[in-house]
């Protein structure tokens, strides 16, 4: 069977929940249910039939083509099947996603995986600020699962991150892993200002030797880790283009909180 | 009933009578292979049998950097007892012991298993709050900061019920030598099969023992019906020309594990002939009443 495809018609006049459509909702539907299924977030109705075409039949390989940053909640709480974004994605992308697996040809905007708690996001350009982030009315950021970012993120990448590895193939915004409570980011090219800010237990890895580092965060030293050698062939099985080696210098903190936490810079 | 021979070897038609037990795999890695095997030797050391040991276990094979989660070399190990409270135990004791102590080392969950035994989830304690834990791909590792580094060690390896032990071989031959040499080759044939150990030392057991004996508290003793020296005195099972007897005995994941593990030891043993010495292959049993798992070696052999 052929992946359900939804192709933008126009560039929609206003911005579109696209939540509805995932798997869990999808399966069963017919054709003329799904044109029904209203994706407004206007007092003017829209239905997906208005803004999309829609080709092919298998609910669990959903396709979305020509997307722009409009496309807000593509994949929101999914729970399972797979998601291809051939364009553009809006924010909220995978928000709350528990299981299944998402990726976006281009870039997503602010919120992306935020407070997901399982499956796997990648996205080859951009993402917005908060990726991995707090979901509106959540405690927590990402809980778990796989992010991969192609180019930069935004500010605040995987702020209040609780579990899950995030890695950036460009450059990470101001605050990233902001008040983190574990997890781990991987930032190829750096962060921001304020990087690992309020971190109580999780992991910064950096590629790149950082240009600012808190004052908060206590230098332990080079040594090798047997965890980045774990690391590194997992994130290599996954696809990720990275090879980091095992040696690095760990700085922990931050030390205005728990102090639990680690910056590994490799050397 | 005609005889069965393999290359002039006779093979008793007998069976051996082995039991279920509980069994789990570790992966041990070092920075090299060396370190790894001296890791996983001393973790299986003095588990020969688990009359006195505790538990058996041993060296099921080494694993090269493509084969370890870590990208280093490794070992995989096999560690057998009678039921699943001592199998925590020895895991713990000697994971703790043994591979947390080695340099280098890490450890790692080796079976997935119908249920989980603790590994990392009590060894992490030796961090003193100092401890790390970090999931990768679903899999909770922990990062225990050590004098030499940190020791990662996954949260929790896998427990089979399904395992089987005692599943054994024995070779008479008309000089000690001739028997020594068969069962090498056997054990060496054996150690390359998958999902199987033979705990003893070098794989072998020069001291067979039976159930009981004369003195109050001796729980096992010398299988006298097998001993050379006693054939004169005894109701001995052996013909007045053989002068050793050697065993193997094999613990394994599955009943099909060691049933193909006792076909290729007895075909290795056979493959000096008759014409080096050895003359009889057989099996321990109890009579049959005690085990559930019987190996017949008819059934192998053919």
């Amino acid at each position: 069977m052929s992946a359900l495809t939804f192709e933008l018609k126009d560039t929609p006049d206003q911005r579109l929940d696209l939540s509805p459509l995932v798997p869990a909702v999808l399966a069963g539907l017919s054709r003329k249910e799904i044109e029904a299924l209203t994706i407004n977030t206007t007092r003017t109705k829209l239905t997906v039939g208005d803004a999309f075409k829609i080709k092919g039949k298998d609910a669990e390989r959903l396709h979305f083509v020509g997307t722009d940053d409009r496309c807000d909640k593509i994949g929101a709480a999914l729970a399972g099947g797979e998601i291809l974004v051939d364009g553009d994605a809006g924010m909220l992308l995978g928000t709350k996603m528990k299981r299944g697996k998402i990726a976006v040809t281009g870039s997503a905007s602010v919120l992306m995986g935020a407070s997901m708690s399982g499956g796997e996001i990648s996205v080859r350009r951009n993402v917005g600020d908060q990726a991995g982030g707090v979901a509106v009315g959540e405690t927590m950021g990402m809980k778990g699962g796989f992010i991969s970012i192609g180019g930069d993120a935004g500010a605040l990448l995987g702020e209040r991150l609780r579990r899950g590895i995030i890695v950036v193939g460009g450059k990470a915004g101001d605050y990233a892993g902001a008040r983190m409570i574990a997890g781990t980011l991987v930032l190829k090219h750096g962060a921001g200002r304020c990087a690992g800010y309020g971190n109580r237990r999780g992991s910064l890895i950096f590629l790149e030797k950082p240009r600012n580092i808190l004052p908060t965060y206590s230098d332990c030293g080079v040594m090798e880790f047997d965890y980045l050698r774990l690391l590194d062939k997992w994130l290599r099985e996954q696809g990720v283009r990275i090879r980091f080696g095992a040696r690095a210098r760990r700085l922990m903190g931050d030390m205005a909180v728990l102090g639990k936490g680690e910056m590994l810079i490799l050397a | 009933m005609p005889e069965l021979k393999v290359k002039g070897v006779t093979i008793i038609e007998t069976f051996a009578e082995a039991f279920p037990m509980v069994a789990t795999r570790v992966v041990i890695t070092a920075p090299t292979l060396e370190w790894a095997l001296i890791s996983a030797r001393t973790m299986t050391g003095f588990a020969t049998s688990v009359i006195a040991c505790g538990a058996e276990a041993g060296i099921e094979r080494t694993l090269s950097r493509k084969e370890t989660p870590d990208g280093r070399p490794g070992v995989a190990v096999l560690l057998f007892t009678m039921d699943a409270g001592k199998i925590q135990t020895q895991l713990r004791n000697r994971v703790g012991q043994c591979v947390l102590t080695s340099p280098g080392s890490a450890c790692y969950a080796g079976l997935e298993g119908e249920k989980k035994l603790k590994l990392g989830a009590s060894l992490r304690f030796f961090g003193d709050g100092w401890q790390v834990s970090k999931v990768i791909g679903g899999r909770r590792y922990w990062r225990i900061p050590v004098m030499g580094g940190e020791f990662v060690c996954e949260d929790t390896t896998g427990l089979t019920k399904k395992a089987v032990g005692g599943g054994n071989l024995l070779v008479l031959g008309k000089s000690h030598a001739a028997v020594l040499a068969a069962c090498s080759r056997a054990v060496k044939a054996m150690s390359e099969m998958p999902d199987v150990i033979t705990p003893f030392p070098g794989g072998i057991v020069r001291s067979g023992s039976k159930v009981g004996s004369q003195y109050k508290g001796q729980i096992a003793s010398t299988n006298d019906a097998y001993c050379p020296s006693l054939k004169g005195a005894v109701k001995s099972d052996l013909p007045l020309d053989i002068e050793a007897v050697l065993e193997i005995v094999i613990d394994g994941l599955s009943a099909d594990a060691i049933s193909d593990a006792m076909y290729a030891g007895i075909h290795a043993i056979a493959r000096g002939g008759a014409r080096e010495g050895v003359t009889h292959i057989t099996a321990g049993n109890y009579g049959g009443n005690l085990g559930p798992h019987h190996f017949h070696l008819k059934e192998i052999v053919g």
